[in-house]
């Protein structure tokens, strides 16, 4: 690993460091402030039941929403500064670029698909939720398409990702 | 007996209409627009071929110098307006310091950015 290349992890590790923190102050923030969803089993299993507890599952798609806006942002700030080293030097720029085709980047970089494709199915969703005016059960059912969605598409994505790798 | 309406036509509520319309309409953009571009640099190429040859070739054309412009000035305006809201829901006491590091963080990005296009499409050939 070169000095540039060594630089480009750090400023991931530190993208990955911000999600994970914004993730912490959601969930506090959560617990805290909107009545108390703690993240346990008993959670889990609720939101597991369809149509059993609708309002927790979409406080969850609203919080997941987040995370994932802040990431996308977070690594677009990274993303805008690695692309510019292109007019700064080309050779600087591939240099940088051989970490996108790494295993470990191809992993994170699924999990920047998956993120992309929530946020975006989520945020279609949300938009149809104000324009066809749609209650509380139909928006939920609109979320379990989100997430069907979500994982089809994500699952797709992830063999043109990963493919190389097995090749 | 007068009910009590909502404000809907002050400066405020004005602002606050325009800022989710625009949030929503950017949003929607933004959908054709980065799952494109996803789609372009890891399905139809792979991630490994995107160097610096696949940007000559790009941004030889107006067309992708304009998608990725229109894009980062999309995201850039969803993201702005989005995270305005995330701040107000979760810092009571440093509002205006995260608003400051939000519009710096966008402003950078957005200079470097479109700094990145100009020299692409003028001098980069």
């Amino acid at each position: 690993m070169t000095l540039p290349q060594f630089l480009f992890f750090c400023a991931f590790a530190v993208v990955a460091l911000v999600i994970i923190a914004f993730g912490v102050v959601v969930v506090r923030t959560a617990r805290l402030d909107d009545g108390g969803p703690f993240v346990s089993r008993a959670l889990v299993a609720r939101l597991a039941r369809p149509g059993r507890d609708r309002a927790e599952l979409q406080r969850w798609a609203f919080y997941l929403h987040r995370v994932s806006g802040v990431g996308l942002f977070v690594f677009l700030c990274l993303h805008v500064g690695d692309v510019s080293l292109y007019v700064i030097s080309k050779d600087l720029y591939d240099e940088v670029h051989h970490v996108y085709g790494s295993v470990p980047m191809r992993i994170a970089e699924v999990g920047l698909l998956f993120g992309l494709l929530f946020h975006t199915f989520n945020g279609l969703r949300l938009v149809a939720v104000d324009v066809a005016d749609l209650g509380l059960a139909a928006s939920t059912r609109a979320l379990y398409g989100v997430l069907a969605a979500t994982v089809a598409c994500g699952l797709a994505g992830s063999v043109f990702i990963l493919g190389p790798v097995f090749a | 007996m007068t009910a009590v309406l909502p404000d809907t036509d002050s400066g405020a509520a004005r602002r606050r209409r325009a800022a989710y319309v625009t949030l929503r309409v950017s949003g929607l953009l933004l959908t054709v627009l980065v799952l494109g571009h996803f789609a372009i640099t890891h399905v139809t190429t792979d991630v490994a071929d995107t160097d610096s040859r696949f940007i000559d070739e790009r941004w030889a054309s107006a067309l992708w110098i304009g998608w990725d412009g229109l894009m980062l000035a999309a995201t850039l305006l969803h993201a702005v307006l989005g995270l305005w809201a995330v701040i107000a829901d979760y810092s009571p006491g440093r509002r205006r310091a995260w608003r400051g590091v939000l519009l710096t963080a966008a402003g950078l990005v957005f200079a470097c950015g479109m700094a990145l296009l100009v020299v692409a499409a003028t001098g980069g050939r």
